[in-house]
């Protein structure tokens, strides 16, 4: 396994152009096809977009908070290999109250990644974001206290059990499952 | 102080750097979003459920896949569903594998995350997700 509170560098370079391009390219020949279902999707999107603007910026701010005040080598040793159970508590917590799309938070996850975030806590994390705090009310509302309680739990206890199952998946492989498609 | 300044704003204009290189295929997912909530309606999302619990609950995580937005639509449309007849195992799992599952943001997490980290999380996610839902009805209903 690599020293993982060594940061490697980093080029800069754009990621899914050719991605970007096909969806306009999808675009296009839809709204040839459904003009008013097309000019609805793209209101959807621009409605997508204002709503994780904010939260972009936040990410921003964290992420470079983050990469200011916290040591490889500590956040390493916190949520790296040698993390206890307290890392469970911070990956679960963190996914509880995170907001916004997930994808908004991937280049923050990533770049923890890079400095030895490890996978386990990463799909807890993600997983934990099901549970919705805000939302709960709303959620009795409509299924019921005892529903409500029990998926709150059961997901937080689904998202620690995944991460574990990652781990061992990882720790099996030995030289690191997800080595060949890193760069 | 001034180069701890300096050292700052650089770790703010790495992350700004981060999210700058990851932008299009964020700007693509965006318009994929925007796609799949005009042309999937909750109509067509309703009338894939049939009445049988077990078929249900699998269509149930599949349609919670391919369906994108708020988690709060996904309530409402939810009790929709139960007020149409379709059993709370479904709804459950509806409502769960729309928060943890999305094939709209499968390319993004595959770039960012590796192909096969994206498939193994999802999969599990998928599968959990079907245990989570019957699990909460059952407790629930244990309960009252």
């Amino acid at each position: 396994m690599a020293d993982v509170t060594q940061k490697s560098p980093r080029r800069f370079r754009l990621r899914g152009v050719k991605f970007l391009g096909g969806v306009l390219a999808l675009y296009a020949a839809l709204f040839f096809w459904r003009e008013a279902q097309t000019l609805t999707a793209m209101r959807f999107a621009l409605e997508v977009l204002e709503e994780i603007v904010p939260i972009l910026f936040v990410v921003v701010f964290l992420a470079g908070a983050l990469h200011y005040w916290l040591d490889p080598k500590k956040l390493a040793r916190h949520l790296g290999e040698d993390a206890g159970w307290h890392a469970w508590l911070i990956a679960l917590g963190a996914g509880i109250l995170s907001h916004g799309p997930m994808y908004a938070w991937y280049p923050m996850i990533e770049d923890l990644r890079r400095h030895g975030l490890r996978d386990g806590y990463i799909t807890a994390f993600f997983y934990a974001r099901a549970v919705k705090v805000p939302l709960l009310p709303m959620m009795i509302y409509y299924f019921g206290w005892p529903f409500t309680l029990f998926l709150s739990l059961y997901i937080v206890l689904a998202a620690w059990i995944q991460g574990v199952i990652v781990e061992m998946i990882e720790r099996r492989s030995g030289r690191g499952f997800w080595s060949e498609d890193e760069e | 102080m001034k180069s701890e300044e300096r050292s700052y704003r650089r770790s703010l204009k790495n992350a700004a750097l981060g999210i700058a290189a990851i932008l299009p295929m964020m700007l693509g997912i965006v318009g994929l979003v925007g796609v799949f909530r005009a042309f999937i309606t909750r109509e067509m999302l309703a009338s894939l459920f049939t009445g049988h619990a077990v078929h249900d609950t699998l269509i149930g995580t599949l349609a919670g896949m391919i369906a994108v937005g708020q988690a709060l639509v996904s309530y409402v449309l939810g009790g929709e569903l139960l007020g149409q007849g379709v059993s709370l195992y479904a709804v459950a799992a509806f409502i769960l594998a729309w928060v943890t599952l999305g094939v709209v943001q499968l390319p993004l997490e595959a770039e960012v995350f590796g192909i096969r980290f994206t498939l193994l999380r999802n999969l599990l996610a998928f599968l959990f997700t079907i245990v989570t839902a019957v699990a909460s009805v059952w407790s629930a209903q244990w309960l009252m």
